[in-house]
């Protein structure tokens, strides 16, 4: 199986690599690393030296260490985001997708929630609830669970015509039984593929709701409000506005890559693609040749 | 197609109804009183029951929807307590700039990325067409605000050549206000047109399995011709719905955009209104960019009817 991934997809494999690197270094840093909350006024504002490897903030905290702490707490939210989402888009969605007459009244919701342009949603849902990481996190799973709800709802609609959830219903099981011993097996791949996505998107809107004020707040740090903090200085010493941003950018082009991993993966269509890109770029294709000459 | 348009009105009526039911009810269920977050912590008694009761707060949850229901239908959704004006003005008022910026990152973003596609289809194993997926996933990856403030470091402190803020109108001062559009727009190119180039390259992929390009092919029809003339008008049809689907995106990342360029637009009046508890304001907002998100969707979806015969069926 990694050799088969290997081969096909070494790009999304080595992304995996590297996201793997960023979370044992977001798990393990902190215990090498200077207290992310000590103030030293002395050293504020400083640039990449030997004591701080990427630099200080306004009030002199070691951003190194500030990252990797911002790391957990970012990550860790877009986790439990994620994991929300999964599990209530999941059962949402094959419920609605399997029992057709709840199907009519949960999509419309789900449809309703859809029409809102999920920052925007976001948005007036924390300046409701008020900021902080629950309404956070409340508010990003409210966003993120209709994605998952209609993409499985699909899944279980194209599932629920095959002949095996047929013999399972002859055979006398009932409607959950099937949706969990037979659906929710042949569903997995494509949650899956969104899980990461999601995990992604959720990322970069925990970073713009923090970065604007309205997620987590400081003195807690987030990749976001980070880089919030780091606005007024960003003439004196743009490494502060740097490097969370950074940190920000390569767990989520992670997160795009193993998506796209997995997908070309499970799914025969994109697998199809890719082979065929492949195979026009080992061989010339009839493009890279020189049109003959017509008569 | 009357008959596929009248589904769609309806579907998009009972949606906006539910959006609408949402806002409110998100409003009024959560916790607080919005008369107390309003008037702010040295409010005294008095004025908080006064606020409550001109806000209708006393009233039972069901007659304040049935009110607010009401209301809405004929267009009334309050006065803003900021402005002291009807909430549908200032969202009138405010709405050109968002408008502009989300039409100007549209065109530009389909201008870039569809001779990208089309380039990187003809041109398999060009250092182009190799560089072009790490490049959008960058796009799509990169925080917006972030890629605005590196951006504002190095054009309007570094470089010194565009100013970092500010909005001008392009009916007062065209040349002025192109040059205060350059770096927001750019922010915001950066994200559609990687997701756009990445749809686009995807089905031109899976458009080359198909046979008609054989056919095309086998009857001496130039490559160029094949591409251009037979396999991009079919591989557009997906980037259609992307062009729509993909907006909820984009508006998102005007608010911030707005935010930070200091942008008189819905995106920043909606952060203003949040940070003043200007909550009738908030909830019209909102509802405005999620009817304009839901009606351009619609009008995205004839569009699709209307060129592939093939959803005509259903």
């Amino acid at each position: 199986m990694l050799g088969d991934v290997r081969r096909r997809d070494p790009v999304a494999l080595g992304w995996a690599v590297v996201l793997l690197v960023v979370l044992l270094t977001i798990a393990i840093g902190p215990l090498f690393a200077q207290d992310p909350a000590h103030i030293d006024p002395l050293v504020r504002l400083q640039g990449p030296s030997g004591a701080h490897w990427l630099g200080t903030d306004e009030y002199g905290r070691d951003i190194l260490s500030r990252v990797l702490g911002a790391g957990g707490v970012s990550l860790g939210l877009g986790a439990v985001v994620t994991a929300i989402s999964v599990v209530a888009g999941t059962l949402i969605g094959m419920y609605a997708g399997f029992y057709v007459r709840a199907d009519g009244v949960v999509m419309r919701l789900m449809d309703a929630l859809l029409a809102f342009p999920p920052l925007v949603l976001a948005i007036a849902l924390v300046a409701f609830l008020g900021s902080g990481a629950t309404s956070e996190v409340v508010a990003l799973a409210i966003v993120y669970t209709p994605f998952l709800a209609r993409t499985i709802r699909g899944t279980t609609l194209a599932l629920r015509g095959r002949g095996y959830i047929t013999a399972a219903r002859c055979a006398g099981l009932s409607g959950t039984k099937i949706l969990w011993r037979h659906v929710l097996p042949n569903a997995a791949p494509t949650l899956l593929v969104q899980a990461s996505f999601i995990y992604a998107f959720a990322l970069l809107s925990d970073a713009a709701l923090s970065f604007l004020g309205l997620g987590v707040t400081a003195p807690t740090p987030t990749w976001g409000n980070m880089v919030d903090e780091a606005r007024p200085y960003l003439m004196q010493e743009p490494g502060f506005i740097i490097f969370p941003g950074l940190a920000v950018v390569i767990v989520v082009m992670a997160l795009n890559y193993i998506g796209d991993g997995i997908r070309n993966l499970v799914d025969p269509r994109s697998r199809a693609v890719l082979d065929l890109e492949r195979l026009r770029r080992r061989t010339p294709a009839t493009t890279d040749q020189k049109e003959p000459a017509r008569a | 197609m009357p008959a596929v348009i009248l589904r769609r009105v309806r579907d998009l009526v009972i949606t906006l109804v539910l959006v609408g039911t949402i806002m409110f009810f998100v409003v009024h269920l959560l916790p607080g009183n919005p008369a107390v977050a309003m008037l702010g912590t040295f409010a005294t008694k008095a004025q908080i029951q006064q606020l409550t009761h001109a806000l209708g707060l006393d009233q039972s949850l069901l007659a304040q929807y049935g009110t607010w229901l009401k209301n809405a239908v004929t267009g009334d959704f309050g006065d803003s307590i900021g402005f002291q004006e009807p909430v549908t003005h200032v969202v009138a008022t405010h709405a050109g700039p968002t408008a502009l910026l989300a039409v100007v990152t549209t065109v530009i973003s389909l201008v870039i990325a569809i001779p990208l596609a089309a380039y990187s289809a003809a041109r398999p194993r060009s250092w182009w067409t190799r560089l072009l997926t790490p490049v959008s996933v960058f796009g799509i990856a990169v925080p917006n605000f972030w890629l605005a403030l590196v951006l504002i470091i190095v054009f309007g402190v570094a470089l010194r050549v565009l100013p970092i803020a500010g909005y001008v109108s392009p009916v007062t001062d065209l040349p002025g206000a192109v040059v205060h559009l350059v770096l927001p727009i750019i922010v915001l190119v950066a994200g559609q047109a990687a997701l756009f180039v990445r749809t686009l390259r995807e089905s031109i992929l899976a458009e080359l399995l198909q046979l008609y390009l054989r056919t095309a092919r086998a009857k001496g029809a130039r490559e160029r011709v094949v591409i251009l003339k037979q396999l991009l008008p079919n591989a557009l049809i997906p980037l259609i719905t992307v062009v729509g689907t993909s907006l909820g995106t984009l508006l998102g990342g005007i608010v911030i955009v707005e935010n930070i360029f200091v942008i008189p637009g819905l995106g920043s009046l909606l952060l203003q209104s949040i940070n003043s508890r200007d909550y009738p304001l908030v909830e019209g907002i909102t509802l405005a960019i999620a009817l304009s998100y839901v009606v351009i969707n619609l009008l995205v979806d004839l569009l699709y009817v209307a060129i592939d015969p093939r959803v005509r069926i259903r």
